[in-house]
């Protein structure tokens, strides 16, 4: 007989929830870096051309929208750097192919006039995305990377209450097209996670903990813009189940 | 505004919960949907003291699942500290850890990761609840044993777990409040029994199998193991057993004609609350009874303490004890005692 402990007992190491650093410089390492490392510049690529579209959609507002454009091209010219300093060639084509989906519903959306859900794909889906990866890579980045990632995540925040910003203002007349963009998009983005999983992992990056903190993020935002905790579950729960 | 941090008490509850709530796909989801499901405010509500003040509170699920453990420790961990940042992040002035919340941020050592994201956790905003859970445990053997016959002054008083953060406040509390003859030290590490020993000044140390031989009263703050028969012809008559862990499944465990066994840590309120989240704790009166934990943070809430009054590992003075005990009494709380255990019919309406 054992005197009981608390069932079930939290035992494990302490010092296993510390990830322990990469090896920057293995042959595995960069061949996963390559593709990650793509992914991002080609992201904030992307999210430059997207911010340059939506601001034909919204004039009135194109002098913020630049601004916010010539953010994610800096960011961009960062994340190379990241690249250049690992000495990995980034894989844009994969990138490209990787984000294909999704652009392609931003340019039907964007031919369509439809602003709503050109910003839920940008600037929710695409930066809650980004947010979430960049605050998971950072403890397990290069330092060179690391101090990049950290600026991009502070600005990455003013990007995503942008967004929001804009579909609160205008929640009763988007909603329904909200819900619909995200029934369409939202399942991209599991896609996306999974084609990434193995490299991410190379990278010391578990895929669990993206999907919850995109999750995060992404209900965060859809709570700010307006909709209720029950409609927030049931959105997010499509696609990613 | 005051937080709850809760969680299912298993996968199949927390799905049935689900289910309940319209949530389809986590009602069908496997562990790996939940483990990849941040956390949710299921509920708010406002809860009135008997002084007159109203508060408002929520209570936010953090989608653990005990079934996590031991595995997916990582996950467990990282349930705790999202939850814990959504509650500081969406304004709550406290929020109490509740179910193993607290038991898994200790236990892990979480107040190493202040910084979740980009939310760096003040501690002050959160409580364990520990100081009223113990302060209440103690209220019952004190106001229960009477009822069966036990005289505490004459009595053997054992304290299962005695080395936790609740388990030796209890211990200091029944050695120098209550005055039981003797008091018995039941936990796992040997080194710390010793140093809890030491400074009690008293309590002796025993087996967990010699120690229920000779109590009178069994307070229970770990729980059962699983694997272990009790025998029930050897235990002391009356016997007043207070079930403290967590979670509470002795009664359905030990069961004998006079052994009476209580759920411990567990408060009633004086007017039923508007909220439908008891129910997943399995109380019998799920609008007024909780977890004293949770209470903790609500009287904090009502006397405008913002601290974390309950903090870290055996802090919890009497004095602490004596205070979250008055401003209980104050609000309307009362322990769960043995005529709550009648649940017939009559007696259960409200």
């Amino acid at each position: 007989m054992s005197v009981p402990a608390t069932a079930p007992s939290p035992t494990a190491p302490a010092a296993d929830l510390v990830a322990s650093l990469p090896d920057f410089a293995s042959v595995a390492y960069k061949d996963a870096y390559s593709r990650i490392n793509a992914i991002v510049i080609e992201g904030e690529h992307e999210a430059y051309g997207n911010y340059k579209s939506i601001s034909t959609l919204l004039p009135e507002q194109a002098e913020e929208l630049n601004r916010l454009a010539r953010m994610e091209m800096k960011h961009m010219r960062g994340f190379q750097a990241c690249g250049k300093n690992l000495k990995v060639t980034p894989d844009m084509d994969f990138a490209k192919a990787f984000f294909a989906p999704l652009r392609n519903n931003f340019q039907a959306a964007l031919a369509e006039g439809k602003v709503a859900t050109c910003l839920l794909i940008q600037a929710i889906l695409i930066e809650a995305f980004s947010i979430s990866a960049y605050h998971i890579y950072i403890p397990v980045a290069d330092p060179f990377a690391r101090r990049v990632t950290e600026g991009v995540v502070k600005d990455e925040y003013l990007h995503l209450n942008y967004g929001q910003a804009w579909l609160k203002a205008h929640f009763d007349q988007v909603k329904e097209e909200l819900m619909a963009a995200n029934k369409a998009n939202l399942p991209l983005i599991k896609t996306m996670l999974d084609a990434v999983e193995t490299d991410a992992a190379q990278l010391r990056m578990e895929k669990e903990s993206l999907i919850e903190d995109f999750l995060i993020g992404y209900q965060e935002a859809l709570s700010d813009v307006g909709f209720t905790t029950r409609e927030i579950i049931r959105m997010s729960a499509q696609g990613l189940g | 505004m005051f937080g709850l941090i809760g969680h299912s008490t298993s996968f199949a509850v927390a799905r049935q919960r689900a289910e309940e709530l319209g949530y389809m796909e986590h009602a069908k989801g496997d562990l790996d949907t939940w483990c990849s499901t941040p956390p949710q405010l299921l509920e708010t509500f406002t809860v009135t003291s008997r002084t007159g003040k109203s508060i408002t509170g929520g209570y936010i699920d953090s989608c653990f699942l005990p079934e996590m453990l031991p595995a997916r420790f990582k996950t467990a961990a990282r349930k705790v500290q999202n939850a814990m940042a959504y509650a500081q992040k969406n304004g709550f002035n406290v929020t109490a850890l509740g179910g193993f919340t607290s038991i898994i941020f200790e236990n892990f050592d979480l107040a190493r990761f202040q910084k979740v994201r980009s939310i760096m956790l003040e501690w002050e905003r959160f409580t364990t609840g520990n100081t009223h859970t113990a302060w209440i445990i103690c209220r019952q053997v004190e106001e229960n044993a009477p009822h069966l016959g036990i005289d505490l002054k004459k009595a053997v008083v054992a304290v299962v777990g005695a080395t936790g953060d609740i388990g030796s406040a209890i211990c200091r509390w029944l050695k120098e409040r209550t005055g039981v003859k003797e008091l018995l030290l039941v936990a796992r590490h040997q080194g710390r029994l010793a140093a809890l020993q030491q400074q009690l000044a008293g309590g002796n140390i025993l087996s967990l199998e010699n120690a229920l031989l000779e109590a009178d009263v069994v307070v229970w703050v770990a729980s059962l193991p699983k694997t272990m028969e009790i025998d029930t012809s050897a235990l002391q008559r009356p016997c007043l057993m207070v079930d403290g862990g967590y979670p509470k499944n002795l009664d359905t465990r030990i069961q004998a004609s006079d052994l009476h066994v209580l759920k411990g840590g567990v408060v009633e309120f004086w007017r039923d609350i508007g909220w439908r989240m008891m129910q997943i704790a399995e109380m019998e009166r799920p609008n007024r009874q909780m977890f004293a934990c949770f209470a903790e943070a609500m009287l904090l809430e009502f006397e405008g303490w913002h601290t974390n009054f309950s903090w870290g590992r055996n802090n919890i003075s009497l004095a602490a004890m004596e205070k979250i005990g008055q401003a209980s009494v104050r609000h309307g709380f009362r322990a769960l005692g043995l005529s709550d255990l009648v649940t017939a019919p009559a007696l259960s309406v409200s």
